[in-house]
């Protein structure tokens, strides 16, 4: 059965349309990435998985269970960060978790949860008093509890420091390997990259690609950024980089700055096409394309 | 039905700050500061159950206050701040947090009332009373009972409203509706329709609409089924039986048709 098939879910606030007909399936035991920019809709769709938000059209579910009308049994195979939420004021972090594992009907110790997430020194202190990560770990702790079979976790490295991040992505597939099947959104595709089997990208409230993460990268033509700092830049020089094969991508910054996003084997390409144009290369750096940068790139590839 | 599991989590919440503890002294206060001057200031024969008519026009203020005050920030301060998000992520329904947070503040307002109530009992009895056992616990179901009301209706305006501003007027504007402007507004009704010679020398439907305030229609049953001194006039709207009706509507169908709202609206 798969842990979440939704079809063709709608939302609509007045005029504006937040989520439009998204249809999608994720298979148990996959781990899937959410990926789109900020107001792209990717709250909009895990808050219906929630029952926070009611659907204008269309249905979600849950194993099988529809989230509207059968959200207790959906919430029940569920472990969630969610979307602005914040802690209870006055309960501690044990309490907190105490209260995820009654209200699971589960079996678990709280501080042994709190141990996962490194939070064990901190149980007796009251959660309002924790920094956004502890506070971000103590709610994940919570999901973990009574071993849910999907995990829904809107944005779950926010406020986490690298070493968090990382820390996460491992429990991620330390829960994967037990079993669960795992349901993130994001903005920052190097986290995403790092765990998920598949990605399915959100704009403006509609599912643009889902797809593996190197067949997005494949279909956007590479996603290799080239940040290169010229002494001066003339604009028939920024068009000539445009029109080298296998460019997605060419943004112009203060500096002059150039962000070239292009397929790797075509760096060269660029850097000579600049050097004809008479252009001198002060500075050069190569990345790995962003999310944003490859998203900027699909999209206009998509609009094209 | 997880509700109870939200009881208890909430119950651990509220009970914490100084403000709540404040809240809930003040009923125990009334009830204890009657029962020690009801034997002073009141009139033979000192019974419970006349305490009850001696003390039963000063409750529906104050446990209204206390009620209102502690039901209108119960969901929406959550809903606010987002905690309420922490919850619903949860298996619990819309239905289990609503009611869990009802049966955890009118749990602790009626525990207060009830506590203070049998506290006063012995006051009233020792030295000179006398004991009407069965009339003075009708007359801690009824109080309780106005304490259940007045959290449900101050949870009804947290559970329509989506700020804590919008419910925090809401339900203040029952409050003073109810126990301050509700008896003048209604005289003026009264006045107003006696001056049109719409009606007779006494409108009915000023009266009536008078007696449907959920203290006076405490007042009236109390009145009815608990003080011996007192009855009741024979008239239809002031009917004894009615006046328990309405004191049950009063407790369930706002909080209810809120109830009803909250379940179906977009938490955004």
């Amino acid at each position: 059965m798969a842990a979440i098939s939704v079809d063709e879910l709608t939302k609509e606030y007045g005029t504006v349309t937040a989520l439009d007909r998204v249809s999608l399936t994720v298979e148990e035991g996959e781990i899937f990435g959410f990926l789109g920019p900020n107001g792209a809709g990717k709250s909009t769709f895990i808050n219906m998985l929630l029952d926070f938000v009611r659907p204008t059209e269309g249905t979600a579910r849950i194993f099988g269970y529809d989230c509207q009308e059968e959200g207790v049994d959906a919430r029940g195979r569920l472990g969630v960060i969610p979307e602005g939420y914040s802690v209870f004021d006055r309960l501690t972090g044990r309490k907190h978790v105490e209260y995820a594992i009654r209200s699971k009907d589960a079996d678990a110790d709280p501080v042994e949860l709190l141990d996962r997430v490194g939070l064990r020194e901190a149980a007796d202190r009251k959660a309002s008093e924790y920094s956004t990560g502890m506070k971000q770990r103590m709610v994940l702790a919570m999901a973990l509890a009574g071993e849910p079979d999907l995990l829904l976790l809107d944005e779950p490295t926010t406020g986490l420091d690298p070493n968090g991040a990382a820390k996460m992505r491992r429990l991620l597939r330390n829960e994967n390997e037990r079993g669960a099947t795992i349901f993130f959104s994001s903005h920052i595709l190097e986290q995403v990259e790092a765990v998920c089997d598949r990605v399915g990208i959100l704009q403006r409230g509609e599912l643009v690609a889902v797809d593996t993460i190197e067949g997005l990268r494949e279909s956007m033509g590479g996603g290799t950024k080239l940040a290169i700092t010229p002494d001066e830049l003339t604009n028939g020089a920024v068009q000539s980089v445009r029109t080298v094969e296998g460019v997605d991508d060419v943004q112009v910054l203060d500096g002059p700055t150039l962000e070239v996003t292009c397929a790797n084997d075509v760096k060269m390409d660029v850097l000579l096409e600049l050097y004809n144009a008479g252009v001198e290369i002060v500075n050069l750096r190569t990345e790995e394309a962003s999310l944003e940068d490859m998203f900027v790139a699909y999209t206009r590839g998509s609009q094209a | 039905m997880t509700w109870r599991v939200v009881t208890r989590r909430d119950i651990a919440e509220t009970v914490r700050p100084r403000s709540v503890k404040l809240l809930l002294a003040l009923p125990a206060l009334v009830i204890l500061g009657g029962a020690y001057l009801y034997p002073v200031l009141g009139s033979e024969p000192y019974t419970t159950a006349r305490f009850a008519g001696f003390i039963s026009g000063w409750l529906p203020t104050v446990v209204a206050l206390a009620g209102i005050l502690l039901g209108y920030n119960a969901v929406v301060g959550k809903r606010e701040s987002g905690a309420i998000r922490l919850a619903l992520s949860l298996p619990n329904s819309r239905l289990d947090v609503a009611f869990g947070a009802f049966a955890s503040r009118a749990g602790l307002l009626c525990g207060v009332i009830a506590g203070s109530l049998a506290a006063g009992f012995v006051l009233v009895v020792y030295p000179f009373g006398s004991v009407a056992v069965v009339r003075f616990l009708g007359f801690a179901v009824a109080t309780v009972t106005l304490g259940a009301l007045w959290v449900g209706l101050g949870l009804a305006t947290s559970l329509v409203a989506a700020t804590k501003r919008t419910a925090f007027i809401l339900a203040f504007g029952l409050f003073g509706l109810f126990r301050l402007a509700w008896g003048p507004l209604s005289r003026a009704l009264e006045v107003g329709l006696a001056e049109s010679g719409l009606t007779g020398e006494e409108p009915v439907a000023a009266a009536a609409l008078r007696a449907v305030e959920p203290g006076r229609v405490f007042e009236r049953v109390v009145d009815a089924f608990v003080d011996p001194s007192a009855s009741v006039d024979n008239v239809w709207y002031l009917n004894e039986w009615l006046a328990l009706c309405l004191f049950v509507v009063w407790l369930v169908v706002p909080l209810g048709l809120a109830t009803s709202r909250f379940i179906g609206s977009d938490l955004s």
